[in-house]
């Protein structure tokens, strides 16, 4: 969880990660942000995030993105 | 049938009427013929293509539900995975069919003469152009119901059985002109739902459309009569002009389109139906990103959906990224995939606009000065904190504002001059022969409308200006005006009703949106 | 408040909306359905839409008339004023424009119906055949509800809740509106005719110079075409059903077939022309003008299609009976059943007729006479006598500015080789060396006399000395040898600005001072010439009519002034030779003259031959 929060805040410096529960919904990340996002979600802990994964419920806090890496592991 | 033609009034206020009295079983089939009868009045024989979209979608709609119906059902086993495997093949070739038809259906109306012309040219004999009527809306109900058979695809949706039900959402007459594009889980549900009349969202829908009568008949139409005698003539203005001219057009543009939305919107809420906004204040965009989230919204969302998402993810583009940041230093390895896709979104949202090569680099246009403000992003917060401002300090803020209107000014010369090279010429006469005596020496008033006329549209935009600053700061203007006194109130609804009664068309023709034939 | 209050309240803004709605456009009225009560601009509502504000405007005063000419477009050129005075009637034209047969039965019915009425002028037009019961229900086209039956409460619903850009723009034209007509109110309320005050005083000279104006250049190259004439049976339904309301009213009827220009004629078979006519004089015989030199010469026309009014001054003429009015040789025909021309008639290619309806007088221009020479625009005493002396052995017969006039309203021949010679200013010279010469030689000549200086050797209310100018008693002396007219050039518009008080307003010439407004100019220049022509005519007991521009010069304004002051013949300096044309009165408009300084006699012959004399 914690790598988590790391990559998080390298990609998008300055949003707090650790409290935040609307990411998307708030707009706080966008869609270029979430491709960069998966991409090195994908590199860092080896699953496969596909388009179907791309719901805001996923996005919407690190904790909801932990749970959907665990899921796919 | 216009919006703002008088028909229309009377077509939605008996409609209106109709909805809240018959039997609530019933609303929405009389949903399903008011917007037949609305699309058979812009041209009959067009209908055909409406309803091959219809049934095409509907079925691979049908189709693709079985299917996975059928991949839920597999029995745990063995060959589970191989099993899975061939009906995903299956869904895939469902989807492949559904866009090929529709997108072809699409190419072959809009883009098939164009194609002819070049490809005629390139092999130098000429191809027939087939000269078919352009159906109402086409695009924005081929994209509504692409954006279903990928919903249902991706198990997000559950198909609609009911063909009938299906093609009012494929049909719903607010939006089929000029969209809002739609999600099937967003609208559709709305529109099979029945309602008692709401008062609330009756005086919302009144307001809104009033509001969009007033972007429409009071600015929309006089700055496009400006718009139209500048581009027409390009080749006789100096720049100061040119540069009026297409100001003009970014009003007439923005007032026309998000006015037609606001009407859009507000007939459905005299509906009891919630659409999505398609606009939010591009005005107030604070780089040419944020401006595309605010333009045109809900364009942009489907590309990001059923195009960015995909494309960005998919496995060549996942190992070009892999690739590029490994072998490119800094920024521009990280980003390179994700622009890529940038590119391509931007290409084809160009392209979605018209079958031109003006399209087509005022695709490039956005896609090259969005990454290169990705690469230089690191350069303009250094430049910022030497200013010493910080991110949302007023100032920054204006200059980025400033920044955005600026860039999307220029790709409106492209966009409005009849050629590219045209719009290129307008643009380099706007900065080498700019002449600003011109703007106060009388040629803006040979330019079709008269002083009254700029009268009315300056203020109306000061209005304009004024309102969606308010709400840019959250300000409730209606709800701030619902709690004033009933005489105010009274003032509030008789003034705009006064002035798009006096104020509108000394041509005495409707106006046309100039969206419809996107 | 809530939202069903709200909602309440917007009902009712709407509802207040459209009483200021309705308001509005009763009080500005654009089409004048409703009296036109508070702007009463007739003229504008007529423009807009014809058959509806004429019968608006008659139901207010048909007491006025009780007779009627009930026509499309060119119906406008038959004048009320000789119809008036041969009927003993009082005539409303009811032109509307492109009314077809339809149209006129409606509008005679509701006439005949509605009011009291003596005559009925039903003009007709070759396009009648072709177009009938067009039907339109355009704003600007539709009949009048009463008149074509039509439920009236709709009727009046439209315009009741019309479009306010129409009264808008009605407003804007009321307050923009001046003395002339403008594109906004073309008719003539009082005759209900196109007011065509401004277009009757341009003048016309010859034909070359007329087609090589833009307005008129489409006779130079005239469309062709072809028309089937499919709608003579219609024609017959609805003259007959006119007739026989007619008869049964006791109204006398006549019909008229109006002139047409000759390629347009063209455009229709030489049988169709003839069942056309044989179709008509079985129903009511007529007057047939359709054919004729007129249909020729395309100075007799404003446009393609409408002939001019004074070709239906003589076409009344014809009528009439009036035989003090020129009129062509074998223009108008009282066509009955037995005389109605057949189609060998129209067939035959028939030339144009020669050239007789026109000629070219030379109109050459003295000031002042000195024995030495002296002085500005100045001719020595003896090379006058010598240019008069070749003028005359050069075969040329001088006449009056009366023979001209006569020569274009009454069609009186002038002699061969006519010449008109002209003094500006009236200086005593004229009389004490050029009369005695003219005299001598038997020479007619005429005098522009600056009302404000006759008699005078000093400038008017100042002790400037001036070249003199003769007196009222020698003018009479000349008038009295036949030999001398005295005509007006200006009572004082051609002031010397370095001796008025006020330099920056002083009038040279007719031309309206920098940033003068219309009304002004018009203020100044009417009563000037009103006073120059009653002077002179309380002077010399002889009409004032012609009036040579100060410098020449004039604008479309000052036409229409002198055409309002009486003075029907005017003269520029434009250097070339007059056309002055039969049955055209714009022909002595604004007629060139050249100006003659100290030559020799042979270079003035010479001079005279290039221009073409």
């Amino acid at each position: 969880m914690e790598k988590l929060i790391q990559i998080l805040t390298e990609c998008c410096p300055g949003i707090d990660f650790a409290n935040e529960t609307a990411l998307i919904d708030d707009g706080l990340i966008e869609s270029l942000d979430i491709v960069t996002i998966v991409s090195e979600l994908m590199d860092a802990f080896g699953v496969d995030i596909t388009v179907d994964d791309l719901t805001p419920e996923n996005f919407n806090s690190a904790e909801s993105m932990w749970d959907m890496i665990q899921r796919l592991k | 049938m216009s919006f703002t033609s008088v028909t229309y009034i009377v077509f939605l206020v008996a409609l209106t009427v109709l909805y809240y009295v018959i039997p609530k079983r019933c609303q929405w089939m009389l949903l399903l013929a008011a917007s037949y009868v609305f699309y058979c009045c812009g041209g009959v024989k067009t209908v055909v293509y409406l309803l091959f979209t219809t049934l095409t979608v509907y079925a691979a709609g049908l189709l693709l539900g079985r299917l996975n119906a059928q991949r839920r059902s597999l029995p745990d086993g063995a060959d589970k995975a191989r099993l899975q495997e061939a009906i995903k093949r299956r869904k895939k070739a469902v989807v492949a069919a559904a866009c090929l038809l529709n997108f072809g259906m699409l190419y072959t109306l809009k883009y098939w003469d164009f194609t002819a012309q070049l490809l005629g040219r390139a092999l130098n004999r000429s191809l027939p152009s087939l000269g078919l009527l352009m159906p109402l809306g086409v695009s924005f109900f081929v994209f509504q119901s692409i954006g279903y058979v990928i919903d249902v695809y991706r198990g997000k949706q559950e198909p609609q059985r009911n063909v009938a039900k299906f093609a009012l959402f494929t049909s719903f007459f607010p939006q089929i002109i000029q969209g809002p594009i739609s999600r099937y889980n967003q609208l559709a549900p709305q529109l099979y739902a029945e309602r008692t009349l709401d008062y609330d969202k009756l005086r919302d829908g009144i307001q809104l459309i009033l509001w969009g009568f007033f972007k429409k008949l009071l600015i929309a139409e006089r700055a496009g009569v400006v718009a139209n005698t500048v581009f027409d003539n390009a080749g006789q203005y100096p720049g100061s002009i040119l540069a009026a001219g297409t100001l003009a057009y970014c009003i007439q543009l923005y007032c026309d389109f998000s006015g037609g939305i606001d009407i859009t919107r507000g007939t459905a809420q005299m509906l009891g139906i919630e659409m999505t906004e398609n606009f939010r204040r591009p005005l107030f965009a604070r780089s040419l990103t944020d401006f595309w989230r605010r333009w045109h919204i809900t364009l942009g969302g489907w590309m990001r959906d059923y195009v960015f998402y995909p494309l960005s993810l998919s496995k060549p583009f996942a190992r070009l990224g892999r690739w590029s940041r490994g072998h490119i230093k800094g920024k521009a390895g990280k980003i390179l995939a994700t622009s890529l896709a940038t590119f391509i979104v931007y290409l084809l949202i160009g392209i979605w606009h018209g079958s031109s090569l003006k399209y087509i680099f005022f695709g490039f246009y956005n896609g090259i000065i969005i990454t290169v403000s990705l690469l230089m992003e690191a350069r303009f917060v250094g430049w910022r904190s030497r200013l010493h401002m910080t991110d949302d300090s007023r100032g920054w803020n204006l200059v980025r504002i400033a920044r955005t209107c600026v860039i999307v000014f220029i790709g409106r010369y492209i966009t409005r001059a009849p050629r590219l090279l045209t719009g290129l010429g307008m643009l380099w006469r706007t900065v080498t022969d700019f002449q600003p005596s011109a703007l106060v020496s009388g040629s803006l008033l040979g330019l079709g409308i008269g002083v009254m006329d700029y009268v009315i549209v300056i203020c109306a935009v000061l209005v304009l200006v004024l309102v969606e600053y308010a709400q840019e700061r959250g300000v409730h203007i209606r709800q701030w005006l619902a709690e004033r006194p009933a005489g105010v109130q009274f003032i509030a609804a008789l003034v705009p009703l006064l002035l798009l009664l006096f104020c509108t068309g000394g041509d005495y023709v409707p106006a046309q949106f100039i969206y419809a034939q996107f | 408040m809530t939202a069903k209050k709200w909602l309440g309240l917007f009902v009712a803004a709407l509802a207040v909306t459209g009483v200021i709605w309705a308001g509005f456009n009763v009080i500005t009225d654009s089409y004048g359905v409703f009296g036109d009560r508070f702007l009463d601009f007739y003229s504008y509502d007529m423009t807009r839409n014809p058959r509806v504000a004429k019968i608006a405007w008659l139901d207010e005063h048909h007491d006025d008339y009780d007779s009627y000419i009930i026509g499309c477009s060119g119906s406008s050129s038959i004048p009320t004023e000789p119809l008036n005075e041969a009927f003993d009637a009082n005539f409303y034209n009811m032109i509307m424009y492109g009314a077809d047969l339809l149209d006129v039965e409606q509008t005679a019915r509701y006439l005949l119906d509605n009011y009291e009425v003596k005559n009925i002028v039903v003009s007709l037009y070759v396009d009648n055949a072709i177009e009938y019961n067009v039907g339109e229900d355009d704003i600007n086209s539709r009949l009048h509800a009463k008149v074509s039956g039509k439920p009236l409460l709709p009727f009046y619903l439209k315009y009741l809740f019309l479009n306010p850009s129409y009264g808008i723009d009605k407003l804007k034209s009321y307050f923009s509106d001046t003395d002339m007509p403008q594109v906004f109110d073309v008719f003539d309320v009082e005759t209900g005719a196109y007011d065509k005050r401004l277009r009757d005083v341009e003048p016309i000279q010859t034909l070359e110079e007329y087609v090589e104006q833009p307005e008129y250049a489409v006779f130079a190259n005239y469309p062709t075409g072809q028309y089937g004439m499919t709608q003579i049976d219609n024609c017959v339904k609805s003259l007959t059903a006119i007739r026989d309301m007619c008869e049964e009213a006791g109204v006398n009827l006549v019909v008229v077939n109006n002139p047409c220009y000759v390629d347009y004629l063209r455009y229709y078979s030489a049988d169709d022309l003839a069942l056309f006519a044989q179709k008509i004089a079985e129903v009511t015989p007529f007057w047939d003008f359709s054919f004729s030199s007129v249909s020729y010469d395309p100075r007799y026309w404003y446009d393609k299609t409408h002939f001019r009014n004074s070709v239906g001054d003589m076409m009344a003429a014809v009528m009439t009976g009036d035989e003090s009015l020129y009129v062509p040789e074998g223009f108008g025909h009282y066509v009955t059943p037995e005389t109605a021309p057949d189609s060998s008639d129209y067939a035959q290619d028939l030339r144009a007729p020669e050239d007789s309806y026109t000629a070219s007088v030379p109109v050459i221009l003295y000031h002042h006479l000195d024995e030495n020479g002296e002085g500005d625009v100045t001719i020595r005493t003896d090379n006058f006598r010598a240019q008069m002396q070749a003028i005359k052995d050069a075969g040329y017969q001088t006449v009056s500015p009366e023979d001209l006039y006569r020569y274009v309203y009454e069609g009186t021949p002038l002699p061969d080789n006519p010449i008109l010679i002209t003094f500006d200013d009236g200086y005593s010279s004229n009389y004490e060396l050029a009369y005695p010469i003219l005299r001598e030689l038997d020479m007619k000549a005429t005098i522009f006399v600056i009302g404000v200086s006759v008699g005078k050797d000093v400038y008017k209310d100042t002790d400037y000395a001036i070249t003199p100018h003769f007196s009222w008693e020698q003018a009479n002396e000349m008038i009295a040898s036949g030999l001398i007219t005295i005509q007006t050039h200006t009572y004082d518009f051609h002031q010397w600005p370095l001796y008025e008080a006020e330099q920056s307003t002083a009038r040279e010439n007719v031309l309206p001072l920098a940033g003068e407004s219309e009304q002004s100019y018009i203020a100044a220049l009417l009563p000037d010439l009103q006073r120059a022509r009653q002077e002179l005519e309380q002077a010399t007991g002889k009409t004032c009519f012609a009036l040579a521009y100060p410098e020449g010069q004039s604008t479309k304004l000052s036409w229409m002034v002198a055409a309002k002051a009486g003075l029907d013949m005017t003269f520029s300096t434009r250097p070339a030779v007059s056309t002055v044309i039969k049955g055209l009165p714009q022909s002595l408009l604004n007629m060139p003259r050249i100006s003659v300084d100290d030559i020799t006699a042979e270079e003035l012959l010479a001079t005279l031959a290039d221009a073409g004399a």
